[in-house]
């Protein structure tokens, strides 16, 4: 990741202010800082959603493809995350530079996801189903990925159409799809089984959510939990190189649960809020 | 499908020389030292622009009397209507850097900067064709706002020619499906010097003048709109300097 | 203003993309009409009348027309009538009718073009006002009647803002045409005034006939299955699964000619084509129907039947069963794939030329169409002038084929002139030909070279001045066009120097102008036996280009240097200024080389040609090239009233084959420099190796008469040819090869990026690159090869659509089919002077039989050419002799008398005009006599020539002879070309 060079004075003063919950942007330990989301803004995906965090962009794409099931999951559509960090973001992402971020992030999208239920996504039994490809596209670094990623994420499934398709078998055996000529035949997702992730970056001895590139390079250790509308956890992540004590952990956990369902419920009222402006809102995209 | 009916309209609802709708905004990022956004009908790409800096990796890149250019092509994997499997790496791709650092090497004062470095980078967040002129023109905007010293603005645009006869300007991806050859120009508009020029098919030479003259017609028209984009952004930002308007 | 259209779409490879395109919506589209002062158009873009007047009882005001576009499709015949002007087209409607219909697109805009019919294009799509979205669950149909009335009310409250003078307050109105019920009430429930085409166009009064044009297409109601005569078709989306799954097979319909109730489907899948019978089995399909076929059982799998049948009279349905019947007998030994058609995938319905047939019952609208072309079925139209039309050869569109109806349903579209009348017969044959055969129109004719013409020292820097040189042409007599002549002369090393010449026609033509589009799309001149149907105007084809004796020309040269044993040392092309010192006929030519006391320059330069022509041709036979033949005659014709008052064989002189030798030379001299230089673009022509099984026929009938042919290779077939010669039978040999002829295939133009160089092969020629270059005058692939030449040579320049492979093939496309077009056109008009000659004439002729067949034998009249089936068994049970069919030998024996192929007999010919849309040659045995069947020869005979029944049916003959006109060189380029079933000798005039 981009890495933002921090000197010890620096570190310090971040450090004290975590110490007194007064960090250096004027937040809280617990607060976020503001964002701005909007769906469907790219229409070349079939779902899309834009998020921005402070300076963190994010950019996620969803695309549908017809696919065949896998062998052990025969009734069930596939769901498939892919990361890019784009070198806009910053030099260090050019060519194959944010790769192993890359990875790191989708790989851990799928586990906190396979909460989602895929069999909507069948077509025909172990003949056909779709395929959806989250593409996730970093544009700017400003700490935070985790919690970011997961919004948008779950934004632009919640703004996905899959089109209606109906398959019939061919006496061949074959599998022929049929999609209807009316673009507005199409179907969503039910998103109550996505989670959204909430760090935890253990800064000194606290820990503080949503936090700064520059926060960041000052926390040995962080935890991503995933969280659903209900509060239930779907995955639980450690990140960074230092240790946290078992106690911390079970506590921190506990916290992010309870701003996970907040943050849930925050993400839906805006995301219904946005749809209820109808098919015809503005759409303002990168210009504004 | 014709390419242009008989009224004179083309499949989009345009006439053969009219542009597509281009909206642009300068300074979209505060991390790179410039940053444009550019659309072009259903095109939309990000360009960010880093430097100049000292150069990045081996030393040994250095140029002793002027700047390092390097640039970098990305697409979205959802750009396309059929999804793309990587976004950058492939032929094209590199082919589409090699093009682009020929454009902006054009217009950039490179001798200012001995032994540094300029990164430009390009995002294709949506292609609907000429994705090559959207990321020339937002390229542009960019080192614009990174305040990097141009020569003038470089500026590319399409051209193709319908049913054997009549140029088309700013071509959609639509229009280069359905055949007919398609002539990429990057041209500094003033000096009405020509950068780069790519032909995706053969062209018969008695076309090639009046469909270049219009392409070039295109970066012209193109220019006018960079350029109120830019000025407006000045005002806006303050960094307004009126010697810059009698440039 | 910017919005967007999503659609999904499904890709090859099976996945489904959401595809989001820009639509622009425009300020700047104006509503066309001459009232408006609001929008600014040009005035040449206001079309619509600013009093438009139009004498109609209802609509007694002033009013434009907006059309649906179903009302587009269905009735495009009302369309094309002059009364309905002052027409809105909705960019909607024209999309729609596009994507439905290519053939009614290309009438709809040619109506559109017609300046007089002032008819306005609304590009209501683009139109900030009256573009709409397609809104949830609207059926995109819905949506685009929706699009129209919403355009219509625009005009509608548009116009409302000019009144005009006649009408002071109301302004124009706009009437909204459609046949759909649902979409007239939603229609007039916003306000709008609608009406169906039908009350409208009963409301005209100066609109005579106009009525008989309606399509009648809404017949279908509920009908039982025991008042259908034919199975139902399966619906589109059962043919689709049936053809994915293979439970069907999509193909190519062709009726038989022979046969009304058989017919073949062909297919990619099976090499040969599937057989369809009987009534059922056809189900309505139509020649040139693209149909879904359910292959039987094998075992109910037949062979087509020998059977010559004609859906003659009036329906009789237990004359049908039994004629179903008779076609049921099978023949184990030549089973075919047999098969039903199920569904109609996609019509190819046309407007056919026919008359009517008559009526007795007076007045009655109803009445029954019968096509000139045997391959159509009957149609029934409804009509109010059967009076005036029954003596005319009239044009019908199919509108529909209800089960119920016997015949398809049609209505009338125009009348062409009276039957019989050679103009009106001319021009039945060219519109069933599709040879466009209108006059030049202006704007072509604008392209043409500004008279008088003159030679400018400009012109002769940048061409080789032969005009010094002793050129000569040689042609048949008549010939105006003259597009190419010769020279030879002796160089000092012993060796010749020859010279072929073209016209240069590409000069004057030039690529784009509308005078080029027009050559291109005709593609050929076509010769009918007393007319000719030019290609390029008669200014080009008759004088500029024509290389005339003593007249300087421009042309194109081939010049060789050529050793005395004809081996080619040195070839060049050049343009070149020439002034032929003779313009000579095959006879005048002949006879300079035969007068050994003639010397002159033109003597000596015919003598080395003719020396070197023969020791090419032999080469060129060496080679394997093929000497086929068809029977060649020529009508001598009444100089006043181009009747034709005898026929007469075509006699072949040394100079024709003279002629021809140097211009096949000069044809692949020129095809093997074009191909070096494009070698993705060249215009060439090939011509395929027949696949065996063609040659069955001809084999079995060389087997029956003790000669093996050998068809291993085109070397191997000339010589075993060459071998088949029968001493008591001198016409036999021809007929060996005019058999050999029917099994070639094709010869065919195509861009060279296209093929395989192995493919390029010029079978009857043995040449391997072959194409045309000597005949510019009168094709338009010679042009083509002219301006490749041409730029090879840096003579001329190149342009877009020459270099691009693609363009070029599509060009062949249309060359091949106007070619056949016209070769067709060629023989239906001998056959309709034919006719004109045997009219009030009884002759008897010597024929052989050159097929027998179950019930009939085939016999060809070597005098005239002529080809026609004898029926052996007669329709009706008349006392008759009994005749005997041998299928091992393919004989027939009645008695002690047997006829097999090849056996000479004297026939008796005379004309049944009994059927005016056919008229036959009836033909009557004379010889050998047998009891009860022959009749006594013309001397003896009374006269009662009608009523036999043993009528040779001529009048769509298959191998009827080219004609010799006044005008065309009787080529014998040994290249053949044929129709599907008659292979026949093809000169080409090289």
């Amino acid at each position: 990741m981009a890495s933002v060079l921090l000197n010890d004075a620096e570190k310090t003063f971040i450090l004290h202010g975590v110490e007194v919950d007064l960090r250096c942007d004027g937040r809280r330990r617990g607060d976020y800082r503001p964002m701005e989301l909007e769906t469907d803004v790219v229409s070349t995906a079939s779902g899309s959603a834009r998020l921005r965090l402070a300076n963190t962009d994010i950019l996620v794409g969803v695309k549908t493809e017809i696919d065949v099931p896998y062998p052990e999951n025969p009734e069930e559509g596939k769901l498939e995350f892919f990361v890019d960090c784009s070198a806009n973001a910053t030099p260090a992402f050019e060519g194959r530079g944010g790769e192993d971020l890359a990875n790191e992030i989708s790989s851990r999208l799928s586990r906190a996801y396979q909460s989602l239920p895929l069999a909507p996504l069948c077509i025909v039994p172990k003949q056909a189903c779709w395929k959806l490809y989250v593409d996730i596209l970093i544009l700017e670094c400003g700490g935070n990925f985790y919690d970011a990623i997961s919004l948008a994420v779950k934004a632009a499934l919640f703004n996905t159409r899959v089109p209606q398709v109906t398959g019939s078998f061919l006496d061949g055996g074959s599998v022929d799809l049929e999609v209807s000529d009316d673009p507005f035949q199409c179907w969503r997702l039910d998103i109550t089984k996505a989670p959204v992730l909430v760090t935890l970056s253990k800064i000194g001895d606290n820990c503080v959510v949503d936090p700064t590139a520059e926060e960041e390079t000052c926390s040995v250790a962080s935890i991503v939990v995933a969280v659903l509308d209900s509060g239930s956890l779907t995955a639980v992540i450690k990140i960074g190189e230092g240790s946290v004590h078992e106690q911390t952990l079970i506590e921190t956990i506990k916290t992010a649960q309870k701003i996970g369902v907040e943050l849930n419920s925050s993400l839906m009222t805006a995301l219904n809020q946005e749809e209820s402006l109808g098919p015809k809102r503005q759409r303002f995209g990168f210009l504004k | 499908m014709d390419l242009i009916s008989d009224q004179g309209l083309r499949v989009d609802g345009r006439r053969a020389g009219e542009l597509r709708r281009i909206r642009c905004k300068l300074g979209v990022y505060d991390q790179p030292d410039g940053s444009a956004y550019l659309e072009q009908g259903h095109t939309k790409v990000l360009a960010a622009v880093y430097g100049p800096h000292q150069i990045r990796g081996s030393r040994t890149k250095a140029l002793q009397d002027s700047v390092v250019i390097n640039c970098q092509y990305s697409m979205a994997t959802f750009s396309t209507g059929e999804r793309k499997k990587r976004p950058r790496g492939d032929r094209r791709s590199t082919e589409m850097t090699m093009l682009l650092k020929q454009a902006v090497s054009a217009v950039i004062k490179a001798e200012l900067y001995p032994r540094s470095q300029i990164d430009v980078f390009l995002e294709v967040l949506q292609a609907d064709g000429g994705n090559y002129c959207a990321c020339v023109n937002a390229a542009t905007l960019a080192l614009i706002d990174a305040g990097i010293p141009l020569r003038e603005y470089v500026v590319a645009c399409t051209a193709s020619l319908a049913n054997g006869k009549v140029p088309l300007v700013d071509i959609s991806h639509l229009e280069e499906t359905m055949g007919g050859p398609n002539l990429t120009v990057a041209a500094l508009p003033l000096s009405g010097q020509i950068a780069v020029m790519e032909m995706s098919q053969r062209f018969h030479i008695d076309h090639l003048e009046e469909v270049t003259q219009l392409a070039l017609q295109g970066c012209r028209d193109i220019y006018k709109i960079l350029d109120k984009a830019v000025k407006e952004h000045l005002l806006e930002t303050g960094d307004f300097f009126p010697q810059l308007e009698s440039n | 203003m910017l919005t967007s259209k999503t659609f999904l779409r499904k890709t090859k490879k099976g996945n489904i993309l959401k595809i989001v395109r820009e639509h622009y919506l425009r300020e700047d589209i104006w509503c066309g009409s001459k009232v408006c002062s609001e929008c600014c158009a040009k005035t040449d873009d206001q079309v619509l009348d600013e009093n438009p007047t139009i004498a109609c009882t209802k609509h007694n005001y002033g009013h434009y027309l907006v059309l649906d576009t179903n009302v587009v499709l269905d009735q495009i015949d009302v369309l094309e009538e002059d009364v309905l002007k002052n027409v809105i087209i909705l960019q909607t409607v024209i999309d729609e009718v596009k994507h439905r219909s290519s053939t009614i697109y290309k009438r709809l805009k040619d109506v559109i073009g017609d300046g007089r019919r002032k008819f306005y294009v609304f590009v209501n799509e683009h139109h900030q006002d009256t573009y709409i979205e397609r809104e949830q669950g609207e059926s995109i149909n819905d949506r685009n009647d929706r699009a129209i009335r919403t355009a219509a009310l625009w005009y509608q409250k548009h116009l409302k803002a000019f009144p005009t003078q006649k009408d002071k307050r109301k302004g124009i109105k706009v009437i909204l045409l459609t046949d759909d019920r649902k979409n007239r009430e939603e229609a007039i429930k916003s306000g709008l005034i609608a009406s169906s085409v039908e009350d409208y166009v009963e409301q005209l009064t100066d609109a005579k006939g106009i009525g008989d044009k309606l399509s009648k297409r809404n017949f279908t109601s509920d009908i039982s299955e025991k008042d259908a005569t034919y199975p139902s078709h399966l619906t589109p989306a059962q043919i689709h699964d049936g053809i994915k799954n293979g439970q069907l097979i999509q193909g190519s319909f062709q009726a038989s000619r022979e046969n009304y109730l058989e017919g073949q489907v062909n297919t990619e899948k099976f090499e040969k084509p599937i057989l369809v019978q009987g009534r059922a089995g056809l189900n309505r399909a139509i020649d040139g129907d693209t149909v879904a076929v359910e292959l039987l059982p094998e075992a109910e799998w037949t062979a087509p039947s020998d059977i010559v049948l004609q859906d003659d009279e009036t329906a009789d349905p237990e004359e049908l069963n039994e004629k179903e019947n008779l076609i049921k007998e099978v023949k184990v030994v030549e089973k075919r794939p047999t098969g039903k058609i199920v569904g109609i995938v996609r019509r190819k319905w046309r407007q056919y030329c026919g008359i009517l047939q008559a009526n007795p019952m007076v007045g009655s609208v109803r009445n029954i169409f019968v096509p000139a072309d045997r391959k159509i079925p009957k149609i029934r139209i409804e009509t109010r002038q059967y009076e005036l039309l029954v003596s005319q050869r009239i044009i019908v569109a199919i509108d529909s084929w209800p089960r119920t109806s016997r015949y398809p349903l049609g209505h009338f579209v125009r009348a062409l002139g009276k039957i019989g009348d050679k103009e009106t017969e001319n021009e039945v044959l060219l519109l069933e030909h599709d040879v466009p055969h209108s006059k030049f129109s202006d704007l072509v004719l604008s392209f043409l070279p500004k008279m008088p013409w003159i030679i400018t020292p400009e012109d002769l820097k940048q061409r080789v001045d032969l005009r010094g040189i002793d050129i000569c042409s040689v042609d048949p007599p008549g010939c105006t066009d003259i597009d190419d002549a010769l020279h030879c002369r002796p160089l000092e090393n012993g060796n010749y120097e020859v010279g072929v010449h073209i016209a240069d026609v590409s000069h004057f033509i030039r690529p784009g102008t509308a005078l080029d589009n027009e050559a291109a799309s005709r593609a050929t001149t076509v010769y009918l036996v007393d007319k000719r149907i030019d290609m390029v105007p008669e200014l080009l084809s008759s004088n500029l280009c024509s290389l005339r004796g003593n007249e300087e020309r421009f042309a194109f040269s081939c010049v060789w240097e050529i050793t005395k044993d004809a081996k080619i040392i040195h070839t060049k092309f050049h343009k070149s200024v020439i002034c032929s010192k003779a313009a000579m006929t095959y006879e005048e030519a002949q006879n300079i080389i035969d007068d050994k006391s003639q010397n002159h320059s033109i003597a000596v330069s015919l003598r080395g040609l003719n020396s070197l022509a023969k020791i090419l041709k032999r080469r060129r036979i060496e080679n394997g090239a093929l000497v086929l033949a068809s029977p060649e005659i020529r009508f001598q014709v009444d100089s006043e009233t181009h009747d034709p008052i005898d026929v007469e064989a075509k006699k072949m002189r040394e100079t024709n084959s003279m002629v021809e030798e140097f211009m096949l030379l000069a044809n692949i001299s020129v095809a093997e420099k074009i191909l070096q230089e494009f070698p993705e673009c060249a215009l060439l022509r090939r011509h395929p190796v027949p696949p065996l099984p063609n040659f069955d026929p001809l084999i079995k009938a060389g087997r029956n008469q003790g000669f093996e042919i050998d068809v291993s290779s085109g070397k191997a077939l000339a010589d075993s040819l060459d071998r088949a010669h029968k001493s008591d039978n001198p016409y036999f040999n021809t007929m060996l090869r005019i058999l050999a002829t029917r099994c070639m295939m094709q010869a065919v133009y195509f861009a060279s990026g296209m093929l395989q160089q192995e493919e390029f092969f010029h079978y009857g020629l043995a040449a391997p690159i072959y194409t045309h270059f000597t005949s510019p005058i009168r094709r338009y692939a010679d042009i083509i090869v002219h301006r490749l030449l041409a730029a090879c040579i840096g003579a001329d320049k190149t342009y877009g659509d020459l270099l691009n492979k693609q363009k070029t093939q599509e060009c062949c496309h249309n060359l091949n089919y106007r070619n056949r077009m016209a070769q067709y056109a060629g023989r239906a008009s001998v056959a309709l002077h034919t006719h004109l000659f045997f009219r009030n004439k009884i002759q008897d002729e010597e024929g052989y039989v050159l097929f027998v067949r179950k019930n009939a034998l085939q016999i060809l009249i070597p005098k005239y050419g002529l080809e026609g089936t004898l029926y052996l068994v007669p329709a009706t049970g008349q006392p008759t002799a009994n005749f005997v069919y041998n299928e091992e030998d393919q004989s027939q024996r009645c008695g002690n008398i047997v006829f097999h192929a090849f056996d000479p007999v004297t026939v008796q010919l005379s004309l049944d005009r009994s059927n005016v849309q056919h008229e036959k040659l009836v033909l009557k045995m004379v010889k050998p006599f047998i009891k009860d069947f022959s009749v006594p020869s013309v001397q003896a005979n009374t006269g009662d020539a009608v009523a036999s029944d043993d009528k040779m049916d001529l009048d769509v003959p298959q191998t009827l002879p080219e004609v010799e006109t006044p005008s065309k060189r009787k080529e014998s380029e040994t290249e053949t070309a044929q129709s599907k079933k008659s292979k026949k000798k093809k000169k080409s005039k090289n």
